[in-house]
C-alpha cells in the first residue's frame, strides 16, 4: 500500500469545475498544467471521471418496446 | 379566401412539418425515458409520465420552434408535469443530508483498499446500491445530476427544464454529487469500517 498523499488545495478548487468543462481558457489552462504536474490530482481525475461513468451506466434503464409502441400509437393520425 | 389549389398545398405542407416533428420526438424517446426513469421513484410512475409528456407534445408541436433545442423542449414538458401530478416525494425538511467534501470517497476507499482504479470501484459498487444512492439524493439535487450527468444537458439547457438560475443548477450539481458520493462512501465502505 502505498502512502498518503500530502492533500492538495487545488484539487478541490479546480478540478471539479474542470471536469464540468466549466473554466475559462486561462483557468482551464492552469488546470491541465497543474494536473500534469500533481500526482494527488492527477488519481482523483481519473477516480471521478470513472465513477461518473459507472454512475450514468448503472442508472441508464432501457424503456420496454411496449412503451415505445404505445407512444408511436400517440401519433397524429394521418387523414 | 386563399385559393383552393393553395389551401390544399399549406394542408399539405403542415402534414409534412407534423410528421416529421412527430418523427423526431420518436426518435428522442430513449433519452427521455433514460432521464424520466430517476426522475420518479418507480418504472410505472417513469412510464405514465413519459406517455403524458409524449401526448402532450404531439398536441402542441406548433408551439415548438424548429431550429431549437427539442429534447430540452420535451424535458421541460416532462418536469412540468411531474410536479404537476405531484409525484415528486414531499420537499425534504430542513435537514439536508450531511455532505463532505468533493473527494470524501476517493479518500475512504484509497483508506481502506490502498487502491483505487475503475475495478475496484465497479466490484464493491453494485448496479443496485448505486441506483439506491441516486434515490437517496433530495430531489432539487437529484433532478440537476439526473439532467446533466446521465441526461446529458448542459447547465444552459438544465437551467431552461427546471426553471432555475444557472448558477443555481451547478451550486446544486455540486452538492448533489457531494450527497451522492457520501451515500456511495457508506454502501461501499461503511460495512468494514
Amino acid at each position: 500500500m502505498t502512502g498518503f498523499d500530502t492533500i492538495c488545495e487545488k484539487c478541490e478548487e479546480l478540478l471539479q469545475p474542470y471536469l464540468d468543462r466549466d473554466l475559462d481558457d486561462s483557468e482551464r489552462r492552469e488546470a491541465e498544467s497543474h494536473l500534469e504536474g500533481c500526482g494527488y490530482c492527477q488519481r482523483r481525475y481519473h477516480f471521478e471521471t470513472s465513477l461518473r461513468r459507472i454512475v450514468r451506466s448503472a442508472c441508464s434503464e432501457e424503456m420496454s418496446p411496449e412503451l415505445k409502441a404505445k407512444l408511436a400509437s400517440l401519433r397524429t393520425p394521418l387523414s | 379566401m386563399a385559393e383552393p389549389e393553395t389551401e390544399a398545398r399549406r394542408l399539405a405542407s403542415d402534414a409534412r412539418d407534423r410528421v416529421r416533428f412527430e418523427e423526431e420526438v420518436l426518435d428522442l424517446s430513449d433519452q427521455v425515458y433514460r432521464v424520466a426513469r430517476r426522475l420518479v421513484p418507480t418504472r410505472e410512475e417513469a412510464e405514465d409520465l413519459v406517455q403524458e409528456t409524449y401526448a402532450r407534445a404531439f398536441r402542441s408541436w406548433r408551439s415548438y420552434t424548429p431550429g431549437t433545442n427539442l429534447r430540452a423542449w420535451l424535458m421541460r414538458i416532462l418536469t412540468n408535469l411531474n410536479i404537476d401530478r405531484g409525484r415528486r416525494e414531499q420537499r425534504t425538511p430542513d435537514t439536508r443530508p450531511m455532505e463532505e467534501g468533493d473527494y470524501f470517497l476517493y479518500n475512504r476507499l484509497e483508506e481502506t483498499s490502498g487502491t483505487n482504479d475503475e475495478e475496484r470501484i465497479a466490484e464493491r459498487l453494485s448496479q443496485d446500491s448505486i441506483v439506491d444512492a441516486l434515490s437517496n439524493v433530495p430531489h432539487d439535487f437529484r433532478d440537476a445530476i439526473v439532467l446533466v450527468d446521465i441526461g446529458d444537458f448542459s447547465y444552459q439547457d438544465a437551467a431552461q427544464i427546471l426553471d432555475i438560475p444557472i448558477g443555481t443548477v451547478m451550486s446544486r450539481l455540486h452538492r448533489g454529487r457531494r450527497i451522492l458520493k457520501r451515500e456511495l462512501a457508506e454502501t461501499a465502505v461503511g460495512e468494514e469500517s
